[in-house]
């Protein structure tokens, strides 16, 4: 079993946020497949937790925590605790000691329960070989926390796993250069390794956002809201034909959707297409895509269905009226 | 260590602008070339010049312009257009050959000996202009791997200088990108494609590079369709001392810079 680690909500400034968001962003993140939620001593405070909890936090004093999810035992229908067969979380100690050490010096005897981080360069170097030294290191529970700086971490931790690794540790969207948890996962998942529910990543986005007041980019692999546009004609073409030709998964499978726009690169397809989903006459299409392209070109984005519905019409209802686009 | 030398195919201008909003004037297409080949990129896919008269356009004006890139028109497997190309006066022709069973069967409607016929009669009218050609395995990732032998195995009995494995939807990991790139006879310089669908297209060129590329495909900023292609930028931050592009990384990224506001215009979310 794979354990995956989540640590975004340690690098939080946790103060404002409201404990619905909280609770509900440490909900998702067990839903898409974490295995454990790493919190600081400070954010334990702010979440609920069995009465033995608070014994718990005395005990381990400033170090940080996992947050895991157990499942109550299951009771009678008519048992008053029925209402509460939610999942319910429980705190453990983290005691991964966190190193970025040379991995020749890895000592089993020193090290029971290690957290490696750094390796950013990895993937120019031989990392199977590393992987094997760290494999058969003699190591008790051996977590990689790959830095992204390089931009393979995602990469690194897949592999780790692939290798034989059990445990890795990521962040929500890049956060804090940890690798990410929504690319691992899905690497995981295209892997048959995992099977978390990844619709709820969409959720687990906006919330994000929300929480760290950092947006998420367009186009950020798995979660950026536009990763699912399609515009160039031959996309449009494949994607309308079978959706599987040109997407390695669903939208619906991240908690997106598709969508087909219109732009500069758009095909008559494309446009027929829109008119008919706007229901729009299609006659004046070849004049259309022309005044469409030259729109989108000077805009640098792509026209909006309103935008479209307001030129269709323009150019169907008067071909003697110069239509500025 | 011995640093190796591999060498850049910018698709800024082809598949970064298939991006979606992504929209280039003509104008704006040569400032981007231009940057691109006093920057040092080996060859630059400037289009496809079947999109219409305004990209034959920009793709005369991006030849006049450039010193040292070689420059690349896109192409289907279609004579309309490659004949587009080869009159807009592109160096290289390159052709995409869908590779997969999917895209031979769902988007062309064909089967693999037609493919590996029309591909036949392309390759005779690029080498009748005189031009050289280069092949692409679209949705090479996701296709039969004695399939794309055979292609790989035409490709060059074609007189094609270039192979390129396109990982179309993203899927590859570096043990699988090592495994197919190891595969190809070494008789065809390799160029690998990688998109970002799973954050790793930056790791899936290195490992192909390291595995016998010649050329990686990449795009500023990482544009391109759905999650992007492989950032040059990333790229030369990760292969630092390792591999080299006869690219600066300082000097890319004041260039980059600079052309910020032109790529994304209105859009500045990068």
């Amino acid at each position: 079993m794979v354990t995956i680690i989540d640590r975004t909500l340690t690098t939080f400034n946790t103060d404002g946020i409201d404990l619905d968001d909280l609770n509900h962003f440490c909900d998702l993140l067990f839903t898409c497949g974490v295995t454990k939620i790493e919190l600081t001593p400070g954010l334990v405070s702010r979440l609920s937790f069995p009465a033995s909890a608070a014994n718990l936090k005395q005990w381990l004093g400033g170090r940080h925590f996992f947050l895991t999810r157990i499942y109550s035992a299951p009771t009678a229908p008519d048992d008053p605790r029925h209402k509460e067969s939610k999942p319910l979380w429980k705190l453990e100690p983290n005691d991964l000691l966190e190193k970025n050490i040379p991995i020749r010096k890895l000592d089993p005897r020193q090290h029971r329960k290690i957290r490696i981080t750094g390796l950013e360069d990895l993937m120019t170097r031989d990392y199977r070989a590393i992987f094997k030294t760290l494999l058969n290191s003699g190591v008790e529970i051996l977590d990689l926390c790959p830095n992204n700086q390089q931009h393979c971490a995602t990469a690194i931790a897949l592999e780790w796993i692939l290798a034989g690794g059990q445990s890795i540790s990521c962040g929500f969207a890049n956060h804090h250069h940890f690798p990410p948890l929504e690319e691992v996962l899905m690497s995981l998942s295209l892997s048959g390794i995992m099977n978390g529910d990844l619709s709820v990543l969409g959720e687990l986005r906006t919330l994000y956002e929300k929480l760290s007041g950092q947006p998420v980019g367009k186009m950020k692999a798995i979660i950026g809201e536009d990763i699912f546009k399609v515009e160039s004609g031959i996309h449009v073409d494949g994607v309308l034909k079978n959706p599987h030709t040109y997407e390695p998964f669903t939208p619906q499978s991240v908690g997106n959707q598709r969508e087909i726009v219109l732009g500069k690169h758009s095909g008559q397809k494309s446009l027929l297409y829109k008119l008919n989903t706007q229901n729009l006459s299609d006659s004046a299409a070849r004049c259309l895509l022309k005044h469409i392209k030259a729109r989108c070109t000077q805009l640098g984005r792509n026209l909006s269905d309103l935008e479209l519905v307001t030129l269709a019409r323009e150019v169907e209802n008067d071909d003697q009226t110069k239509v500025y686009c | 260590m011995t640093i190796k030398q591999k060498y850049i195919v910018d698709t800024t201008l082809r598949d970064g602008e298939q991006s979606p909003g992504m929209a280039f004037s003509i104008r704006e297409k040569v400032i981007i070339a231009k940057s691109l080949d006093a920057l040092g990129v080996a060859r630059i896919e400037a289009g496809t010049p079947a999109m219409g008269k305004e990209e034959c356009r920009a793709f005369e004006k991006i030849k006049l312009a450039c010193k040292k890139a070689r420059i690349i028109g896109w192409n289907r497997m279609n004579l309309a257009d490659i004949s587009q190309s080869i009159g807009c006066g592109a160096d290289i022709i390159h052709v995409c050959v869908p590779a997969s069973d999917l895209l031979i069967r769902e988007k062309l409607g064909k089967n693999r000996e037609d493919v590996l016929n029309h591909l036949t009669v392309c390759a005779n009218a690029i080498h009748s202009a005189k031009r050289e050609l280069t092949i692409g395995l679209e949705d090479a990732s996701r296709a039969d791997c004695d399939f794309i032998i055979q292609l790989i195995e035409t490709a060059r009995d074609l007189g094609a200088t270039t192979l390129r494995f396109s990982d179309t939807v993203g899927i590859m990991s570096p043990s699988l990108c090592k495994a197919a790139i190891s595969r190809i006879p070494r008789n065809i310089d390799i160029e690998v494609h990688m998109h970002n669908d799973l954050g790793m297209a930056v790791a899936n060129s290195i490992e192909g590079l390291r595995a016998g590329a010649k050329y990686a495909d990449s795009t500023l900023f990482g544009i391109g369709e759905r999650a992007g292609n492989c950032n040059l930028e990333h790229l030369l931050i990760a292969t630092q001392n390792q591999l080299d592009f006869g690219i600066s990384l300082a000097e890319l990224q004041w260039r980059q810079a600079d052309l910020k506001s032109i790529i994304y215009k209105n859009n500045l979310y990068a």
